[in-house]
């Protein structure tokens, strides 16, 4: 009987030595390959990223394009279907619409690590992400400046820090090219049309006004409240601008002629100088094509 | 068809229907925009624990959205079948009377004011549908009477007026978080984590297990508030528990997935087509028939256009708004 228990014991022991020496380099092995960060993102989350995220879902078009352009294609294992910019971006899975993409799909595409932005996705997606353990990390930008900064700061979080740096100064340079064309010129006041009925225009406090700005003009009222303010007529009247942008999208209809016989409208400096351009849906993405949505923009405000 | 509604038949019909509904979230469970083949879906349920992809799609993602579905259908079915009796008008539903609505700006409201009455909304709802419910009442009783077409008619203008609140207060909030506000609005299933929905089952089974103990005073109730009185029912208790009860079903519906329209129209009179009048019939089937009814749509909402998701409010407007039309013209005729 004792003999037994001794037998045992000893057993029990000659067996623990090296499954803990194999538990030990285990984990040392594991904490080497799942190293992971706890950082702060730019909306205010908390997120733990994985050290080297390589499957990587992005949830809004002007992180895809980001993501591109850090030459992390082969690592996007997913996108919205939004995403359409590098057009090899639209041949990825997609998970949805930006809004409420499907969580299982996110799932079976098996990322380490998701990225979206506050603009374009909802506080629940982020969530819900979280509670199915897939970490979530976030940018935002309200200026072109911020643009570079969250193009820098994905860059440092993907492993990519120099790439990024380096597709920020370039970006820089360009900007401050086309700042130093348009020193000295008169600065028109420009109205962004987001939406003619009702008139949906962008705030003062968004990359798109901060990119009329650069390129030489003003927002035609930087006392507007929120990121897409609505401008009645009547506002619009006495603020007068002297020019007058739409994005080129699929859904705009209306052409310059029907504006100058529609009541409001056709009263507007703008409207009768004929001073109203389309520019490239590219304004609208905070990503690194918005140095040619700039360069364009400066081209019409000439 | 009408039913005796002895218990055994009583007991026949739950059993019956709610192994439908076991049927139909069976299915719900194998359907998606990821394709999870039946046997590891099988898996995923029988062997619990595992962290594989088809585990977390069937247990985390599915899973609660269904039992979710479960409950809100429970819920505004039987809220609608009570409003029903109660109001004895067969168009009663908490979405056409505005009660929704009600909800829906109280709900708001505790997100607008932030912080830690945010997490109140649910609180908030019942408030604002039971605050909703009582105008309603009062405003669609002339002459100490309940008319049915002035009772739908201020349901209808009350449920406008909300929707311009509702605006009102969306235009005073930021961009981002009326983006959420108005996905929630137009019925959204998908955000409510598990843990909340401990909290919601108990409180929403109680709700209907207490409208079920009032189901023989809805009976006599039919017959006219007069005759019941007569009859030995206590009228305004009945009626107080029915308003208190209804409403709190709604709030808590309409907090966590904002709201669901037509669902409280349309399974009391599907529960009366299947087993008639008797209210401890109609209030069982009623409960499970919409639990089945709203899983079967958000299964619909999220597989129809995969991967995009539809809000499943949009499906049960879809299938319900013809429905109450039908009923309008019925009633007229």
């Amino acid at each position: 009987m004792e003999r037994d228990v001794i037998l045992t014991k000893r057993t029990q022991l000659s067996a623990a030595l090296p499954s803990c020496a194999l538990a030990m380099s285990l984990s040392i092995l594991l904490s080497a390959a799942a190293f992971a960060r706890t950082v702060k993102d730019q909306t205010g989350r908390i997120v733990t990223v994985p050290e080297n995220p390589h499957r990587l879902v992005s949830l809004a078009p002007n992180i895809t394009e980001i993501v591109y352009a850090l030459g992390l294609g082969d690592e996007l294992v997913g996108n919205t279907d939004n995403c359409d910019f590098p057009p090899q971006a639209k041949d990825k899975p997609h998970v949805g619409a930006m809004v409420n993409p499907s969580l299982e799909r996110i799932v079976a595409l098996k990322p380490d690590l998701a990225l979206g932005t506050p603009e374009a996705n909802r506080r629940e997606t982020a969530d819900q992400l979280e509670r199915l353990g897939i970490p979530l990390y976030g940018v935002t930008a309200s200026t072109l400046e911020g643009t570079l900064a969250s193009i820098e700061d994905l860059g440092r979080i993907l492993g990519r820090a120099a790439q990024a740096r380096s597709l920020a100064a370039q970006m820089q340079a360009r900007i401050d090219r086309v700042e130093k064309q348009t020193e000295g010129r008169p600065k028109p006041k420009v109205l962004f049309v987001v939406w003619y009925r009702p008139l949906i225009t962008v705030g003062p406090h968004t990359f798109i006004a901060d990119v009329i700005r650069a390129a030489g003009g003003i927002p035609v009222d930087e006392n507007l409240k929120g990121e897409w303010p609505r401008l009645s007529l009547e506002e619009l009247l006495p603020l007068d601008p002297e020019v007058i942008l739409f994005p080129q999208t699929e859904s705009f209809s209306p052409s310059k002629q029907e504006f100058q016989t529609l009541p409001g409208w056709k009263d507007l400096q703008a409207v009768k100088e004929g001073r109203m351009f389309f520019v490239s849906e590219t304004i609208m993405r905070a990503g690194p094509r918005l140095v040619d949505a700039l360069e364009e923009l400066a081209g019409v405000l000439k | 068809m009408t039913l005796p509604a002895t218990p055994r038949n009583v007991m026949a019909v739950a059993l019956a229907m709610l192994l439908l509904l076991v049927l139909v979230v069976l299915l719900s469970l194998t359907l998606g925009a990821v394709h999870v083949p039946l046997s590891e879906v099988w898996r995923a349920l029988t062997a619990r624990g595992g962290g594989s992809e088809a585990t977390i799609i069937v247990l985390d993602i599915r899973l609660p959205r269904i039992l979710l579905a479960i409950l809100v259908g429970a819920a505004l079915s039987v809220a609608g079948t009570g409003l029903q009796a109660l109001l004895r008008n067969p168009l009663a539903d908490p979405y056409v009377l505005g009660i929704s609505s009600g909800a829906a700006v109280g709900a708001i409201f505790a997100l607008w004011l932030g912080g830690r009455i945010a997490s109140a909304s649910p609180l908030a709802a019942f408030v604002g549908a039971m605050i909703t419910m009582l105008w309603v009442y009062l405003l669609g009783r002339s002459g100490g009477r309940l008319a049915s077409y002035t009772l739908i008619l201020a349901g209808v203008i009350t449920a406008s007026f909300l929707s311009a609140i509702i605006l009102f207060m969306l235009t005073l909030l930021s961009t981002r978080d009326v983006r959420g506000i108005a996905f929630w609005l137009m019925g959204d299933l998908s955000v409510t984590p598990l843990a909340e929905l401990r909290l919601l089952a108990p409180v929403i089974i109680l709700a209907i297990a207490g409208l079920y103990l009032l189901a023989k005073d809805l009976n006599v109730l039919l017959l006219g508030a007069e005759e019941a009185a007569h009859l030995g029912v206590n009228v305004p208790r009945v009626e107080a528990g029915v308003y208190i009860l209804a409403s709190l079903l709604t709030g808590l519906a309409v907090s966590t997935s904002g709201a669901i329209g037509y669902l409280g129209l349309l399974v009391p009179h599907l529960g009366r087509m299947l087993v008639g009048n008797d209210h401890r019939m109609l209030l069982p089937t009623a409960a499970l028939g919409g639990a089945i009814l709203l899983v079967l749509s958000d299964t619909l909402a999220r597989t129809a256009l995969a991967p995009a998701e539809l809000p499943v409010g949009a499906v049960t407007a879809v299938a319900g708004a013809p429905v109450f039309i039908y009923l309008l013209r019925k009633t007229a005729g």
